[in-house]
């Protein structure tokens, strides 16, 4: 089988290069020092792919992804402190570079309609942010009333 | 150009893009009870546009539509990575109040009052995407799988995403600060809303709060940082089991009723 730069699992391993790269010059954490961690990172994707795969319900795959790595740094799990320690050598704001970097050049070609939706999104996003407070603060206040803590 | 030639030139210039704006590195300015947080992932957005045939002409259309195509499969190791970051809190987590927890379900207000606003501003399916949740990376994530990115549901999500990113922790600092002085709510209870899923944003609510409360300062912080944790580690679920289906539930509604009213004239 000839391997495709559009396989999956190659573009997986290409993120991750790029990841140690930023990771390096970003945060100043060298690519062999970061490499368990990314290696751990990138198995839970395999996996989590594979799983979704086999998997009836047809869920995506990011909530297979992430309940792995949820279960493998689980205090509970007895190598997750080892798993934890491991891939907080890979920083969390590295990751999101190059996905935005890609997002980016894909977003040229929804320019136009993002300028006619600018302002009307931004006006949304407010709405939204102001939502998700209020919502949560009421149900905090009612049930901290209601069990008597304050 | 081969499909493989093109692939290459992407993933070299996203390589560029990374090193730039990790270079340049995170920003951050003070203004009033809140600070503006610039991030390289907002630096890589921008000069990936700048790439475009708008601006510099490095790429073309087929290369941004197949830049789409690997924005889904890289957002996989943000995943994993969120998952790692969640494991280790898990015990705090459920040692939290009952509150703590049942104060999550009003992440959905995003939804409730968000949904209705954006169609009367005549957004459509862009409301979806838009307001399910607040649009942190998780949820650009679930969106891209879902949907994908360059979906009306795509560019809604895109949109509040880049509008939280640029003045978010800004404008939840000024509201919190707001809400604790002109509502009848209890600062415990502030303090849980704070965490809405973004460490930025919720510090920055926290920190407003606690300029407010200052003889609660250590309570507010923590309460702040546990419902934090408590959004990152049910947010994604929350999103894709609740949130998505309660916003397409009310968009067929709200948008049914419109359509009836228009016929009645």
């Amino acid at each position: 089988m000839k391997l495709s730069l559009k396989d999956p699992v190659v573009i997986t391993v290409i993120v991750a290069i790029l990841t140690l790269v930023g990771n390096f010059v970003g945060y100043k954490i060298d690519p062999i020092t970061a490499f368990p961690g990314m290696l751990i990172l990138f198995l839970i994707v395999i996996v989590g792919m594979w799983i979704t795969k086999i998997m009836p319900g047809n869920l995506p795959a990011v909530v297979y992804v992430s309940l792995l790595g949820i279960i493998l740094t689980m205090p509970w799990f007895p190598l997750g402190e080892k798993v934890a320690e491991l891939t907080s050598q890979v920083n969390f704001l590295a990751l999101t570079t190059p996905i935005l970097g890609y997002a980016g050049i894909s977003l040229g070609k929804d320019l136009d309609s993002f300028k006619k939706n600018g302002l009307r999104i931004v006006v949304v996003a407010i709405f939204v942010f102001v939502g998700t407070y209020l919502g949560s603060a009421v149900i905090a206040h009612t049930v901290l009333k209601l069990t008597g803590q304050i | 150009m081969s499909d493989e030639k093109r692939y290459l030139k992407l993933h070299l210039i996203v390589l560029a893009l990374v090193v730039i704006a990790e270079l340049i590195g995170t920003k951050s300015y003070k203004l009033g009870p809140g600070t503006i947080v610039l991030l390289p992932m907002l630096y890589a957005l921008l000069l990936g546009l700048l790439t475009g045939p708008k601006f510099l002409k490095i790429i073309d259309k087929e290369d941004m539509n197949a830049a789409e195509g690997l924005i889904t499969v890289s957002v996989m190791l943000l995943m994993a990575k969120y998952g790692t970051n969640i494991g280790p809190t898990l015990p705090l987590i459920i040692k939290s109040g009952p509150a703590l927890i049942l104060q999550e379900f009003g992440n959905l207000g995003t939804v409730l009052l968000g949904m209705p606003f954006a169609l009367l501003l005549g957004l459509r399916r862009e409301a979806i995407g838009a307001t399910f949740s607040i649009a942190r990376e998780p949820n650009l994530a679930i969106i891209s799988d879902m949907y994908g990115l360059d979906s009306p549901e795509g560019r809604g999500v895109m949109g509040v995403y880049v509008a939280g990113t640029v003045f978010g922790s800004i404008f939840f600092g000024l509201f919190a600060g707001f809400a604790a002085t002109a509502l009848p709510l209890h600062p415990y209870a502030l303090a849980m809303a704070s965490g809405v899923g973004s460490a930025s944003m919720m510090s920055a609510a926290v920190g407003a709060l606690v300029e407010i409360f200052p003889n609660m300062a250590e309570e507010i912080t923590a309460l702040g940082a546990a419902s934090n944790l408590a959004t990152g580690a049910d947010g994604v679920y929350m999103s894709i089991f609740m949130a998505l289906p309660m916003c397409e539930w009310l968009y067929r509604k709200l948008i049914r009723d419109r359509a009836e009213e228009v016929i009645k004239g």
